[in-house]
């Protein structure tokens, strides 16, 4: 049986629930589970607990009386004395910053100050941010985050333009914003592309600007959130790295396998989607690697690096 | 005998609504549901106990000292948030972050944010399609670890691990936690390694057996330095190492909205007459930094030290060579 939350836990939960059980008001039981972060049947036991809860002399009236009937929740009562929500505690707050960071949301956001105005005592916004960083997206991410999220959440078009890592060159593109999707920090636009006809997985961090068309598209079936495409759907490049190179961006290359090789080098196979990502990312290792296989890519390593040296001259 | 969690409810209740300002004595008798056979230490301590939990729950719990006892009730003003009105893309950005969260483990802090939604009015509506795998290696672990040490932080409580470095040698630390971070799927512990008495940073995928010290726990163990600020962490990967010098990058007009987003606020960005933007950053590794240029491109430049235009010739010439 998986263990519950301690009672601490418990209770700061379902202090959460009592401002938003207002008398006469019928209630959806999963609506309140999304509120305070459970189940819904975590959120129908916790509603159970509250009504052997009150105040005294605890009679039937100091109760906090609700029904309960399937998934509904019907209230009788105002809380007393807790019916209005609560200032953030530190933990919140701090999981807040948190959470903006990883949306590029700056310490200094006119949202991340709205938030700190109902911060309770116990460390200051500037505080957190000195001490905790979740994720740090690049700057200048918030605004397209929020348009994006906004879009997404109103199954409304958007017009993005988006530097495409293959040519280099920055297309604009009418697109159906789906979900967004984070992966080892970076996020992800998961899109119908209305130009190509297809889903499209666009990075944030290399799209210009975004904007809403007003203009609602159907919502899809069901949408594939896997953005990195499965190893074994792509050609794989074998790229040898010297003994004593450091291997840190390689191991972060999806789905890359690393294999040591008696002379110190190690073999690094990894799947690519375009040629000149691959290119791009050797050619970038300064000598340091070498594209074995296959030929293709090898030539474009050469042709990059040729390019390179050119614009030196 | 109510249950536990249900005794702090009740406590909750009472003094927020308590006209006047209750002893503990009088919460004891008021009926909340503490243990009737309960010795005065016991009960004492299980009282501190159920407020130290309301204070971790929001509740700020106003004292009243008189001649014969201390009174305890709910002080509104500080306890009570006023509504806060977000534009209609800040809630959906929040609503983003928090879905996408909810469900990674290796976000530390998923419980805190569903609460903290909550407590803004902001959930209730499921927000848009969003997901996340922060980390892929042991988020599991890695998410509850990084909270722990979150909490070490604001607490100021130092902490013992068993850590094992990139040479695979093995140790035991004790170190007054300054700050914790995230940077490509690990999160990362600074603070002052007491025995090296120096400023470290642990890799918490490195870390076993994690103990916070739990003695004295309302007692600081550590003051931390007025000016450490745990962004000085986020280096770019060509700032690590020796000593640094200052090197300028040119993004080309075409590209120079993408310098406020590659540069994570390192260094200083001018804009140029011709639209391009001179990037003047401190580099402690100046081949590093020509790896950086490349793997960033196209339309980005090395416009100095002559050192670092060095470094990217004799590079590009290697892969040439290499390559050929």
């Amino acid at each position: 049986m998986a263990k519950g939350p301690d009672t601490a836990t418990r209770a700061r939960r379902l202090l959460a629930l009592l401002p938003l059980l207002k008398r006469g008001e019928t209630i959806a039981i999963a609506e309140l589970a999304a509120a305070v972060g459970c189940s819904p049947a975590e959120a129908a036991a916790d509603l159970a607990a509250l009504t052997m809860c009150g105040v005294p002399p605890f009679t039937p009236v100091d109760m906090i009386e609700l029904d309960i009937q399937g998934d509904h929740v019907t209230v009788y009562i105002d809380p007393p004395g807790l019916d209005r929500p609560l200032r953030l505690t530190v933990a919140e707050a701090r999981a807040l910053g948190a959470a903006l960071d990883a949306a590029g949301y700056a310490a200094d956001s006119a949202l991340r100050q709205a938030l700190a105005s109902v911060s309770g005592g116990g460390a200051s916004a500037a505080e957190l941010e000195r001490t905790v960083r979740a994720g740090a997206a690049p700057g200048g991410l918030a605004s397209l985050y929020a348009t994006l999220a906004m879009a997404a959440d109103e199954h409304e078009k958007a017009r993005i333009t988006y530097l495409t890592g293959s040519s280099g060159r920055l297309s604009e593109r009418v697109v159906h914003p789906w979900a967004l999707v984070n992966r080892s920090g970076t996020w992800y636009l998961v899109a119908f592309c209305e130009g190509v006809g297809e889903e499209r997985v666009f990075r944030l961090d290399r799209m210009r600007s975004a904007e809403r068309l007003g203009v609602t598209f159907p919502p899809p079936a069901s949408v594939p959130l896997a953005v990195i495409p499965r190893p074994d759907e792509l050609p794989v490049a074998e790229v040898v790295f010297a003994p004593d190179a450091s291997l840190a961006e390689a191991r972060t290359w999806p789905g890359a396998t690393l294999e040591t090789r008696p002379d110190g080098s190690t073999l690094v196979r990894v799947g690519y989607q375009t040629v000149s990502w691959i290119a791009r990312r050797t050619a970038a290792r300064l000598g340091e690697a070498e594209v074995t296989e296959p030929a293709e890519v090898r030539e474009a390593v050469h042709a990059l690096a040729a390019a390179l040296l050119a614009e030196r001259r | 005998m109510a249950d536990a969690t249900e005794r702090l409810v009740n406590l909750a209740l009472y003094l927020a609504s308590t006209p006047a300002p209750v002893t503990a004595l009088e919460c004891r008798m008021a009926g909340l549901g503490y243990p009737e056979r309960q010795d005065d230490a016991a009960f004492l301590r299980m009282f501190e106990r159920d407020k130290d939990a309301l204070r971790a729950a929001g509740l700020v719990i106003e004292v009243v000292t008189s001649e014969e006892a201390e009174a305890y009730r709910v002080d509104a003003a500080a306890t009570f948030a006023r509504p806060v009105d977000l534009e209609p893309g800040d809630l959906a950005a929040l609503r983003a972050v928090a879905s996408a969260f909810a469900d990674d483990p290796g976000f530390p802090f998923r419980d805190d944010l569903a609460l903290a939604l909550g407590k803004l009015g902001s959930a209730g509506h499921a927000g848009p399609l969003a997901t996340s795998e922060l980390s892929a290696i042991e988020p599991d672990v890695q998410g509850p670890l990084a909270r722990t040490i979150a909490e070490a932080v604001q607490t100021h409580k130092s902490l013992t691990f068993g850590y094992t470095n990139a040479h695979g040698e093995e140790k035991l630390h004790a170190v007054d936690p300054y700050g914790v971070f995230f940077r490509e799927g690990v999160w990362y512990l600074t603070g002052r390694d007491r025995d090296a008495d120096a400023v470290r940073t642990y890799a918490i995928t490195r870390m076993r057996d994690l103990e916070v010290n739990a003695s004295r726990p309302h007692t600081p163990d550590f003051e931390r330095p007025g000016d450490f600020d745990v962004r000085a962490q986020e280096r770019l990967p060509f700032q690590y190492g020796g000593r640094a010098v200052s090197a300028q990058v040119r993004f080309e007009p075409d590209v120079a909205w993408r310098a406020e987003r590659l540069t994570r606020g390192q260094g200083t960005l001018e804009t140029l007459g011709d639209g391009s933007v001179l990037w003047t950053v401190e580099a402690a590794n100046l081949t590093a930094l020509a790896s950086w240029i490349v793997g960033e491109g196209p339309a980005l430049h090395a416009v100095g030290p002559p050192e670092l235009l060095e470094a990217l010739v004799s590079g590009l010439k290697r892969v040439v060579a290499a390559h050929g």
